[in-house]
């Protein structure tokens, strides 16, 4: 038998002599076809069942068909299950990449056999050298992301903006010379930092740190309100006399950080609070995502007041109407923080229905 | 020497961001974070799509 006509396997014994024509098929004589039907499956090779990437049944580099063969299931199964655990932490297609690069495919070595064969050769050391080596780029990078969104921040976004674009120039002329595309995710990292400091607008050149202020009547609050760069601020109102003052102005600006304003329960909380990117929880409402604007009991006339215009760009800000909360603590009073907004909520009620 | 497509489209693609920022830094122009993530999220689709194109051109090439 030779691999050119596979499709029967007689014994030697039984051929026609040379020169003789070749008999016709009889009923005891299967037909080519027959034999080949009939002919049993060749002998499963020797060792345990090697899995494969399919190359036959592949979508993306043939895993699932791979599997599905294996445990003799429909592939679709296991594409099912690698999309869906993307949602949910991702740690199917973590394996689906492992999978990729070190189970081989039944046909051509793909590209990522190939990378997987390179990986192999390079060994266990060099492997987590170039995966250490691959983390700290990465620092590097997020450093200069945060090195130019902190530029940015401190009033230097025209000239960050200028060394971006003289950057990306210098990509589209170098292209001409054969490119350099080293030069590529470093701009990128500038590029981001800059542009989410900027739509941001932080403003961080009032200083970084933490300030706390407690001032005992309305006059002790400046004009132009509390505020600065960066950090934890807190102003405390719960000292000054609320029946005496009724209505208390106050401006809050904050570039980065946490801002908390606490005032008594019984202060109705009214005024406009903005913030960048981050949470806003004003008398228990709470929101949170990019440009939260929040109009508090707007037009009402309930005593005491505390009329708010506050401005963060990136964190928290709370305004608590709690007797009770303590800036070092997040919580208002018994159970999770969450759980407590609803206290300050009905205290909200009840004061601004106050007159 | 053949230009490289890359460079070229990358360098562009940074460059409108820098002058993004720079309108936004100047005053000219109020750019939300909605925006600025719409815009770096063009950039970086217009980078890694130019990349596949021309690795694919390579590839052909061979």
């Amino acid at each position: 038998m030779t691999d050119d006509n596979p499709s029967i396997d007689r014994p030697r014994g039984d051929e026609p002599p040379a020169g003789e024509p070749p008999t016709e098929p009889t009923a005891e004589q299967p037909t080519e076809a027959q034999a080949t039907e009939q002919r049993p499956a060749p002998p499963p090779a020797s060792g345990p069942r090697r899995l494969r990437r399919s190359s036959g049944d592949r979508v993306v580099v043939g895993v699932a068909g791979g599997l599905g063969r294996y445990f003799n299931v429909d592939p679709v199964i296991f594409r099912i299950g690698f999309g869906l655990s993307v949602f949910f932490g991702g740690l199917g297609a973590f394996a689906y990449l492992l999978l990729a690069v070190f189970v081989p495919t039944d046909g051509d070595p793909d590209r990522a056999q190939r990378a997987g064969g390179r990986l192999q050769s390079i060994g266990l050391w060099r492997g987590l050298a170039l995966v250490a080596l691959g983390l700290v780029a990465l620092g590097g990078l997020f450093v200069l992301a945060g090195g130019a969104a902190f530029a940015v921040a401190l009033g230097w976004g025209i000239p960050v903006a200028i060394v971006v674009i003289a950057l990306g120039a210098l990509l589209a002329l170098t292209a001409r010379s054969g490119g350099a595309r080293w030069l590529i995710p470093p701009a990128v990292a500038i590029a981001m930092g800059a542009g989410v400091a900027a739509a941001s607008d932080v403003d961080i050149r009032g200083g970084i740190g933490e300030r706390d202020y407690r001032p005992l009547s309305a006059e002790a609050i400046p004009a132009d309100g509390y505020g600065f760069g960066m950090g934890h601020l807190v102003v405390d109102l719960r000292a000054i006399d609320w029946a005496q003052e009724r209505v208390v102005n106050l401006d809050v600006d904050l570039g980065v950080g946490q801002a908390d304003v606490f005032v008594p329960a019984s202060v109705c909380v009214t005024g406009s609070t903005h913030v960048g990117a981050g949470e806003s929880l004003v008398a228990g409402e709470q929101d949170e995502g990019t440009d939260v604007d929040n109009d508090v009991a707007s037009g009402s006339a309930a005593v005491p007041r505390l009329v708010i215009d506050a401005d963060l760009d990136i964190g928290q800000l709370r305004v608590v109407n709690s007797d009770t909360a303590d800036a070092d603590d997040g919580g208002y009073g018994p159970g999770s923080f969450h759980d407590d907004s609803a206290l300050l909520r009905d205290a909200q009620a009840r004061a601004c229905a106050a007159r | 020497m053949r230009t490289d497509p890359v460079s070229l489209a990358s360098g562009a693609a940074i460059a409108a961001l820098g002058a993004l920022v720079l309108l936004d830094s100047s005053g000219a122009l109020d750019v939300s974070l909605g925006w600025i993530a719409v815009a770096l999220s063009a950039a970086l689709g217009v980078i890694v799509l130019v990349s596949g194109f021309a690795k694919d051109d390579s590839g052909r090439q061979d």
